[in-house]
């Protein structure tokens, strides 16, 4: 828009300056590149204080005529640093345009078709650069890689398995029982986020069917999917007062993914190679064993401890199984160009990464193809960004179980002196101390994921017209994303909960496949009008249609008993089959109107109405207002040009979105059951209604952007108040009615928070130059009216701490049975940080550049039923420390022991607070001239360097990780451990060139 | 002019799409309760009565877990799973706990099933006969009569709910002994269906293991055996012989005739969850109290529902050294009621007023068990004891009747304590989300 903008106002200037081009008949002439070398197209070339300008063509070439020398030329361009040229003489003009800093912060999206420039923005949009995103080290997945670079996010891991499972939350609980991450827009497609729990491995661990009945097979999410090398910059709307647009569907937050394209030019061909390995970063540690300990464990033990002491033969299981080095390769090949109006960018990559423990690990492969072609005397442009990607991820079989079979809970009983070796003809011996021999369930054991997903997006705009002060554009956009995500499952029956000589009733060898097969449609219709009038005001009005349609299909089939070695599923005696289906059609229309008063004062209204499938009544219209007020005082003249603030501006937002009900929330459908060959229906646990309404969030947002000393000091401070109303809960039901469970609208949340940013430019220098970066933001929730009695939800009870919803409590309070009271419930936690504060840092000097980030998560605390877990098997590495007991009689063990007996929960919530270096990353850049000499110009730049994710954690929690998630990324309940896959430290070497 | 005219298009172009119908919503994964409760067919009856029989069996092992481990009968071993050796033997129970809810509301959830079937016949447009529809209505009764009868075993004296036909309107909380009189009644009721529908057909398939209760008068036996036991926990003895009379009971017939719950590992079938090997380790384990081979008497074949570990087992200070024995397979049958509860009924409904009638019985449960024939004194507290002592070993581990008889003559505290600190639990605490 700028640039078109621009260069019809060129023309005008030419026009207005032709008599005197007439008369002044010196030219000017010169070539733009960029510090690679490629030549940059569409330069602002203006002649300082004056309007005679030009634009650099397509091979970044200019000319200008100027009537006197010497003359000041100013270069300007979208993403490039400003640069000023003294010509003295009439000589060709080669120049160096740098790429500005902020080139990625230039724009923010507003509309569903528009953008303002940053400065005019209301909200305060989190914007990550390719550079910050991929730049100081490669993360294994895209959520991963935004860890600590979002004010406002509370980005967790699950788990340490490769392949991901990580949840984002924006700006703290936007709903308790409905979906609470993000919606994912990439290029314009909407993306399925969905975790998907696969077959088999709850019908091995029965995890769930003690009590909870959430997924506790720590799926990934597929988000995953998506790879962080192809993108070019991430826009995240952190609430309903910028997500409104996105109506129905806005409230967890919008991530906006635009993927790179090509530039016109010189083709440009990258190549980068990682190498590194993965290293567990925290162990447990085990009990300090000798005679009497191990003879506590039960009559015996302490003489097989001794004999074990004296052979030599005590193991440590914990380093046996997680003290691998997972080996780490990535690979990406990417190439750019294009011209005359059509651009490109393909790309291919491979990542493997081995886990941390053996047979664990995880491959990913991207191919993406991107192009734009101009057309029509380029008042058309057609746009297709297509993705295919083909992952395989093998995650082991850990966490929560009923049966004592996870190779986790296998280790909390398993202690040094246990001989789990294989014999010389690979047969496992039993594990006399758990239900399964991990070392044997390692080896032995498949739990596959593999996603096969292909995303295709396309997009025309068309300017109807365009004059020079008001102009009409139609836009259309559709794209699909489609996927299938096999889950393998295998237990070969001669592990020891499958071998029937054990158990008779072991279930002898169980194979499940799980098939999911995922459509997601989007199509969209827009007309942008546009009108400045002759005071400068500029109108800037939008309208247009959306509708989405959601399938997805997932069957499982567990077979047991099986024949031999065989494990297609048809080879077993018994064979279960599921399925579940959800399909959803969501319409909706969107109107905004924004006004522009010299960039002074920046008003915007909108509202967007959704209709859905998903609703009581599919056709009613929810209604989904906006508005917002940036004012720019530093626009108005108060501060001279000299003055030490040069940017100061006031923002205002109002905004609300929705959240659809959970899928079947409106139903109360029969499950199906059997016995004895006959098929029968029963009643579901929940009781659905059918007059259920969305959730409404409604968010205000205020603060404060502000920029000293030409912008090298930037500070945007941001609070956000915001409402849920119309809770969707899947509240308690008295459970004599049949019924334990029951959804409706009971209830309200409230999140208020601050986030603060500041940039500064230490140094800038030639040689040296130094920038540094805090983010700073806290969150604090409370359910302000609930009208259903106060619930548990997301743990195993308050015996061990639960996480409860209650009025006038916070959203995410951990409670306990209050044993020194009268036996109900009583705060004993919260799972909220106090803040999180993170610090980014890229130095440079000549060729050389360094770049960290901290990340500190001071509080929220978590359920570490890993301890207990540990305890009862007698191996907790601290059992005979003396921490924990106020009154110094117990040893750590003994008294978890004992307040477990007693019912307290309290020694069983932990603070998990951690202070993480999240990225660190070493390069050198190979200097043009020895590039030349090297080799011939062909290679433009060659960067190598070494790089760490989580190299140091410091943390006072007392297992693997403070960042955990029994339960998934979905939901409440974040922060359960139960025996978990370690997550893992990353140190990678790179080599980086570009042809 | 030309401007406003582009302003039409799009407000024109906007109100097309506004005007798009989605269409409505459906449940793609099953059956709506409404599809029953408003009008049930004969095909409906036939899925949603296989239902009743499949959803007896949901939250079973559960419940006979808990009331186990607590009769001392056998400890429960899982070392995911504390709370069995912690919270179940020092009666320190959670209202809001796995162990109280998920069988109490399971046991809720099979009386809907009833309730929307009972509902759905009063509404059906069906052919229903008046013998089908009363024989439809007696085995659903007696059904729902079991699963009520399994609640108050659960609450005893802290009170259940009777009516819960509305899920919106629940009707009261009343005590014990007015749970008991209702399912007594309820179970009358039943009987009288099912006389009155005897020799006609009953129109789905009754799967309680034994297709002796496949007709109306055959189920009706079912029915009058599950009343016996009721009377006998309301101490009303009389009604026992009565209930005994009109029951299967076969003193010296074969003492494992009954009705049971039928287990496959096939499709949505579910397996036997008690059964679990003798030799399992702590991960997940049952082991037989010790008292119940110490207490054993020499010769008795019961001591077969046992089995010798290899090793002992140890875990949270308690150690075993016999396994679980009684189900050897995961698709082995779990009785619901079998002849030789009904002949210890008959004894309990004689040894104060008919001694001798009471010392057959027991003499039959001790010849089947390699005992000889009963010697002791015939005084009604030494029957008494005779036949807790032979209920115990006879219907050991079979959903906690040790722990209900010792409770109903107020003799928990016969019950041995392992650790302590540990105590008898009298009842579960109502859930609480019953919010009483």
């Amino acid at each position: 828009m700028k640039q078109k903008n621009s260069r019809i106002r060129t023309i005008l200037t030419l026009l207005l300056f032709f008599p005197c081009i007439l008369i002044a008949q010196t030219s000017l002439s010169g070539k733009i590149t960029d510090k690679s070398g490629m030549s940059v197209p569409f330069v602002n070339v203006v002649e300082k204080g004056t309007t005679n300008g030009t634009t650099t063509n397509m091979d970044g070439d200019f000319t200008l005529a100027v009537p006197n020398l010497p003359t000041t030329l100013v270069f300007s361009s979208l993403g490039f640093e400003t640069q000023e040229y003294n010509a003295v003489n009439g000589s060709s003009i080669t120049l160096t345009m740098a790429e500005s800093a902020q080139a990625l912060e230039e724009v923010v999206i507003t509309g569903l078709a528009t953008s303002v420039k940053r400065s005019n923005s209301a909200n305060a949009v989190s914007q990550v650069s390719a550079e910050e995103l991929t730049g100081t080290t490669a993360n294994q997945t895209l959520d991963g890689a935004l860890q600590g670079k979002i004010a406002g996010a509370l980005v967790t891991k699950s788990s340490g398995a490769p392949g991901g499972g990580i949840s984002i939350r924006l700006r703290g609980v936007t709903s308790i029982n409905g979906n609470s991450q993000p919606l994912y827009i990439v290029d314009g497609v909407y993306v399925n986020n969905s975790s998907i729990a696969g077959a088999g491995l709850n019908f091995i661990s029965g995890a769930a069917a003690g009590g909870n009945a959430s997924s506790q097979d720590n799926p990934s999410n597929r988000i995953a999917d998506l790879n962080p090398d192809d993108i070019e910059s991430i826009e995240i709307l952190k609430g309903a007062s910028a997500a409104a647009i996105y109506g129905s569907r806005g409230a967890a937050g919008v991530v906006i993914i635009t993927t790179k394209k090509g530039k016109a030019g010189k083709t440009k061909i990258t190549f980068k190679q990682d190498v590194g390995f993965n290293s567990i970063i925290n162990y447990r540690g085990v009990r300090d064993f000798n005679f009497d300990r191990a003879e506590s464990l039960g009559e015996g033990n302490g003489q097989l401890y001794l004999n074990a002491l004296n052979e030599g033969r005590l193991v440590d299981y914990e380093r046996e199984i997680f003290g691998e080095k997972g080996f780490i390769n990535n690979t990406a090949v990417s190439v750019s160009g294009g011209k005359e109006g059509t651009l490109y960018y393909a790309a291919f990559t491979n990542n493997e990464e081995d886990g941390i423990v053996k047979n664990t690990g995880y491959n990913k492969k991207t191919i993406r193809l991107n192009i734009d072609h101009k057309f029509l005397d380029d008042r058309a442009k057609v746009s297709i960004n297509s993705n295919y990607v083909n992952s395989v991820g093998d995650r082991g079989f850990f966490n929560n179980d009923n049966t004592g079979t996870t190779i986790g809970v296998a280790l909390t009983s398993t202690v040094p002196w246990a001989i789990l070796q294989p014999d010389e003809n690979g047969v496992y011996p039993n594990n006399q101390f758990a239900a399964s021999n991990p070392l044997q369930t390692r080896d032995l054991i498949t739990n596959r994921e593999t996603v096969n997903r292909f995303t295709v997006g396309g997009s025309l705009e068309y300017d109807i017209f365009k004059y020079d002060n008001s102009s009409l554009k139609a836009i259309l956009n559709g794209g699909v994303d489609f996927f299938s995500l096999q889950t393998r499952a295998i237990f070969p029956k001669e592990l020891q909960f499958q071998d029937q000589r054990n158990d008779p009733t072991n279930l002898n060898g169980v194979s499940a496949i799980g098939d999911s097969n995922n459509k997601d449609a989007n199509y969209a219709a827009f007309l942008v009008h546009n009108i400045s009038t002759d005071n400068n005001i500029n109108f800037t009005s939008q309208a247009g249609v959306t509708k989405q349609t959601f399938s997805q299909s997932t069957e499982r089939i567990i077979a047991s008993d099986l024949i031999g070695s065989e494990f297609n599923i048809d080879q077993g005696a018994n064979v279960n089959v599921n399925q579940v289906r959800f399909e959803q059609e969501d319409f909706g229309f969107f109107v905004q109107e924004e006004i522009n008063y010299q960039d002074k004062l920046i008003g915007t209204l909108g509202v967007r109405g959704d209709k859905s499938s998903n609703n009581g009544d599919a056709n009613e219209f929810f209604f989904f207002p906006k508005g917002s007020l940036a004012i720019n005082l530093n626009k108005f003249g108060f501060w001279n040009d000299n003055s030490a603030v040069n940017r100061f501006k006031l923002r205002a937002a109002y905004g609300e979105a929705g959240n659809f009900a959970p899928n079947g929330a409106l139903f109360t459908g029969y499950i199906n059951s059997l016995i004895g060959g006959n098929v029968g229906i029963v009643v579901p646990g929940t009781l659905g209604d059918p007059t259920i309404q969305p959730e409404r969030q409604k968010e205000f947002e205020t603060g404060v952007d502000a920029g000293f000393f030409n912008n090298r000091i930037g500070l945007e401070v941001t609070y956000y108040i915001k409402t849920v109303e119309d809770l969707v809960l899947q509240a308690n039901n008295e459970p004599s009615s049949g019924f334990p469970f029951r959804f409706a609208n009971a209830g309200e949340l409230q999140n208020k928070g601050i986030e603060a940013t500041l940039n500064v430019a230490v140094v800038e220098s030639d040689n040296f130059t130094y920038d540094t970066s805090v983010l700073f933001f806290r969150n604090r929730s409370e359910i302000t009216r609930l009208d259903v009695d106060p619930f548990n939800t997301g743990g195993f009870g308050t015996g061990l701490g639960t996480f409860r919803i209650e009025e006038g409590q916070s959203v995410t309070q951990i409670v306990g049975r209050d044993v020194d009271g009268d036996g109900g419930t009583v705060k004993i936690g919260d799972a909220e940080p106090d803040f999180q504060l993170s610090w980014s840092n890229n130095l440079r000097y000549k060729n050389l550049t360094l770049a960290f980030l901290w990340h500190w998560k001071k509080g929220g605390d978590n359920i570490n039923l890993s301890n207990l877990l540990f305890d009862f098997g007698g191996v907790t590495g601290d059992y005979d420390d003396f921490t924990l007991d106020p009154s110094g009689e117990l040893a750590n063990g003994p008294y978890r022991l004992d307040r477990f007996g007693a019912g307290d929960a309290r020694p069983f919530v932990e603070d998990a607070s951690y202070i993480r270096l999240r990225e660190i990353g070493l390069y050198y850049n190979f200097s043009d001239t020895i590039l030349r000499t090297a080799f011939g110009g062909y290679v433009s730049n060659i960067k190598v360097g070494a790089s760490a994710n989580n190299l140091i954690n410091i943390f006072d929690y007392n297992s693997y990780d403070p960042e955990v998630s029994n339960f998934g990324s979905n939901g409440l309940s974040t922060g359960v451990e139960v025996t978990p896959f370690p997550s893992s430290k990353r140190i990678m070497f790179s080599l980086a060139v570009d042809f | 002019m030309k401007k406003y005219n582009r302003y039409l298009i799009v407000a024109i172009s906007i109100l097309f799409f506004a005007s798009c119908e989605v269409e409505e919503g459906a449940n793609l994964n099953g059956a709506s309760t409404s599809s029953i409760s408003t009008d049930l067919s004969r095909g409906e009856l036939i899925n949603a009565s296989a239902g009743v029989f499949a959803a007896m069996r949901t939250q079973l092992t559960l419940q006979t877990d808990t009331q186990s481990v607590i009769g001392r009968e056998y400890w429960r071993f899982q070392a995911s799973e504390p709370r069995y050796t912690a919270d179940l033997l020092t009666a320190n129970l959670d209202s809001n706990t796995f162990y109280t809810t998920n069988p109490y509301t399971a046991r809720y959830a099979n009386i809907k099933n009833i309730n929307l079937i009972l509902e759905g016949l009063a509404n059906s447009t069906a052919d229903f006969s008046d013998a089908e529809a009363a024989s439809t209505r007696g085995v659903m009764n007696t059904i729902k009569a079991h699963e009520l009868l399994m609640v108050s075993n659960q609450m005893f004296q802290n009170g259940m709910r009777i009516n819960v036909v509305d899920e919106d309107n629940l009707g009261p909380f009343v005590s014990y002994d007015e749970a008991l009189a209702a399912i007594s009644s309820l179970l009358a009721d039943a009987s009288n269906d099912l006389n009155a529908a005897a020799g006609t057909t009953i129109p789905f398939t009754v799967i309680l293991g034994n297709d002796a209760f496949s007709t109306p008068s055959g189920f009706a036996t079912f029915t009058s055996a599950i009343r016996a036991r009721v009377e006998a926990y309301r101490g009303n003895y009389g009604e026992v012989s009565n209930a005994l009379n009109n029951s299967f009971l076969n003193i010296g017939g074969d003492l494992t005739n009954g009705a049971y719950h039928v287990f496959s590992l096939t499709g949505a079938d579910i397996p036997n969850g008690l059964a679990v090997g003798i030799n399992t380790t702590s991960g997940n384990a049952r082991v037989a109290h010790p008292s119940f081979v110490q207490d054993i008497l020499p010769g008795d074949t019961r001591i077969s529902k046992v089995g010798a570990r290899d090793e002992s087992i140890t875990l949270d200070n308690l150690t075993g050294n016999f396994g679980m024995n009684i189900y050897i397979s995961n698709i082995d049958p779990v009785a619901i009621i079998r002849n030789e509860e009904l002949v210890l009924l008959s004894a309990e409904a004689n040894y104060q007023t008919n001694p001798v009638a009471a010392v057959a019985a027991i003499d039959a449960v001790r010849t089947a068990a390699g005992l000889t024939p009963y010697t002791g004194a015939t005084d009604p507290a030494s029957l008494l004891n005779e036949i807790l002592f032979q209920k115990r070993y006879s219907l050991f581990g079979e959903g906690g009747h040790r722990w209900i008889d010792l409770r109903r003559f107020g003799r928990l505290d016969q019950l041995p304590l392992d650790r302590a600190g540990d105590q008898v639990a009298m009842m579960f605490p109502i859930p609480e989300n019953e919010n009483q």
